[in-house]
């Protein structure tokens, strides 16, 4: 029995290990300082030719946003969770959280493009994509911390507030010490998040090439997620393969940067 | 202390409005543009057979059936293999590898669905192609295939959580009772981690539901029922593939585009259903 469940189970280690290496492998030869940075002979066959550097700055530009416009929110959610919440409005807030986490993102992208796209007019942009990602971010980061301000032991809420301190003081002074890691831990998943998700953003703030920078809120932006499908798309072009790669382990780099520095911090937090 | 507590109360119900507000906006749209099509149609283009948008023939059979195939395909590749991994990995081995296994799989779950999609594209279809000996590689089972690549990390983790979170006195009682290795695992280990494994299986579906960019690389995007319909060998369509491959050339307010919604719109009802089971069995507990 043993050997048979090791045998079974065999796949699930080996696949996605093989898939990682697979990845890596690959990338390896395509990946160049010029390919990011951009080489001085462009080959006209792919206007990739200019380097990966705009793509990276524009996924960076979106999670970016995502981030900053549900990081307040999710923090004011947490804080009537915690402070104004009660029993049942917990339990309801908690439902909401994991019923709007299961929604497909490509929903959330259908949603964005009617009413940011096309009902407020901000066209095929920065700011429609950040705001989408962060509607898609804001249950994760939520509810993540929502259970780092769980794990406060109460008798230190207790007996701040039996030393007469007032909310502001007690969120100040006992709260933030406490909960600060597993804040940025939530964040940083949140992160790792916002830049993997590729198909919201698909149509709602990325076009396949033509921007360095973006100008404004408002312009249109290229993102590593869906220069990969794009290029994936072209098919058969052996330098298109190379750059799809490339940026496919660039994106990994990123994302790994991010979620592997959040993992470090939760094992921190749970020895301490 | 009043002057104190306001502006916090003042920061948190803007928060909570703003996010409240930004939900219900993005889903009544969402709602609300799918209606004229629903209006149009009716309920039974849920069960008609033909999608030609250009010809105002609507049927969703297709795609519903697509991404059911490709959901069930998923789940028999990844659960056998997620769970044994999960009961190989919390039962049979030391704690340091335990943890190296399970930071190899959040790691996992972290790759994006558009790099499976490359490997999709790039391996897996070659070699379906090859080996099944077929016209073109794009088909049912290579999404199937993909998506339980994708969903393998989420049923393997929710499982081995759940079975590391049977006490030690369980384990100890089922060792002094005299039961094998065999009988544990069967009748203490896996009925009570059940409900954990369960909800565990209900994510793993629900994200496999809505992934589109790896199913989209891979599923071929061809409109029609399989023939006859178990023939998972075909290009065939899913629910998130026909929205990812047709957004772009839908234009707004046509009923294509109110289509597309409505496809979303199931998607999205679909998604809470099983959400609202994985939670169910939670809430009770």
């Amino acid at each position: 029995m043993k050997w048979f469940l090791m045998l079974l189970a065999l796949p699930a280690f080996l696949f996605p290990l093989a898939s990682l290496v697979y990845i890596l492998s690959h990338a390896w030869d395509s990946l160049s300082w010029s390919l990011i940075f951009g080489a001085e002979e462009s080959s006209s066959m792919i206007e990739a030719g200019q380097g990966l550097w705009p793509q990276i700055i524009g996924s960076l530009w979106l999670m970016l946003w995502a981030c900053i416009l549900a990081l307040p929110v999710a923090i004011s959610l947490a804080l009537f969770h915690a402070l104004y919440a009660s029993r049942p409005q917990q339990r309801g807030l908690m439902m909401i959280l994991q019923l709007l986490q299961g929604i497909p993102p490509i929903v959330y992208g259908l949603c964005g493009l009617i009413v940011l796209v096309h009902l407020l007019h901000w066209g095929i942009s920065l700011a429609a994509g950040g705001v989408i990602l962060a509607v898609i971010v804001l249950p994760l980061l939520t509810s993540n911390m929502i259970h780092a301000l769980e794990r406060i032991p109460a008798e230190q809420t207790e007996s701040a507030k039996s030393l007469g301190l007032s909310p502001v003081q007690i969120i100040g002074r006992v709260w933030v010490p406490l909960v600060w890691s597993g804040f940025l831990t939530g964040l940083l998943l949140a992160m790792a998040r916002a830049l993997s998700e590729t198909a919201p953003i698909l149509f709602t703030a990325t076009v396949f090439s033509g921007v360095d920078w973006p100008d404004s809120m408002l312009s249109p932006v290229t993102s590593l997620q869906t220069h990969i499908f794009y290029l994936a798309q072209e098919g058969s072009d052996a330098h298109a393969v190379g750059v799809a790669w490339a940026s496919a382990v660039i994106l990994l780099m990123l994302i790994l940067c991010f979620s592997l520095l959040a993992l470090a911090l939760r094992r921190l937090e749970e020895k301490v | 202390m009043r002057h104190f507590l306001n502006p916090l109360k003042i920061f948190v119900a803007l928060g909570c409005l703003s996010a409240v507000l930004s939900v219900l906006v993005l889903l009544g749209f969402l709602i609300q543009s799918s209606l004229p099509f629903w209006q149009a149609f009716g309920i039974q283009v849920l069960w008609g057979d033909a999608w030609y948008p250009y010809e105002s023939l609507f049927g969703f059979l297709p795609a519903i059936v697509g991404t059911v195939w490709a959901l069930l395909i998923a789940m028999i590749i990844a659960l056998p293999c997620g769970l044994a991994a999960a009961i190989v990995s919390s039962e049979m081995m030391s704690e340091t590898w335990r943890d190296l296994v399970r930071v190899g799989m959040e790691i996992l779950a972290g790759i994006p669905s558009v790099v499976y999609g490359l490997i999709g594209l790039w391996v897996l279809l070659p070699f379906l192609q090859h080996s099944l000996d077929l016209l073109t590689g794009h088909n049912l089972l290579a999404a199937g295939m993909i998506l339980s690549l994708m969903i393998l990390p989420t049923i393997m983790v929710m499982s081995q959580d759940a079975l590391q979170a049977i006490s030690q006195e369980q384990r100890e009682s089922a060792m002094s009772l005299g039961l094998d290795w065999q009988q544990r695992l069967f009748r203490v280990l896996l009925p009570q981690a059940w409900p954990g494994i369960r909800s565990g299986i209900l994510l793993a579906l629900g994200r496999a539901l809505g992934e589109t960019m790896a199913v989209m690389l891979v599923v071929g995007s061809m409109d029609r029922l399989p023939e006859p319909f178990y023939n998972i060998l075909e290009p065939a369509q899913t629910l998130t593939s026909r929205i990812g491959r047709e957004m772009g050339e839908a234009s707004f307010g046509s009923l294509h585009f109110s289509a597309l919604m409505g496809c979303g719109l199931i998607l999205a009802v679909m998604a809470m259903g099983l959400s609202l089971l994985a939670q169910r069995r939670s809430l009770i507990r």
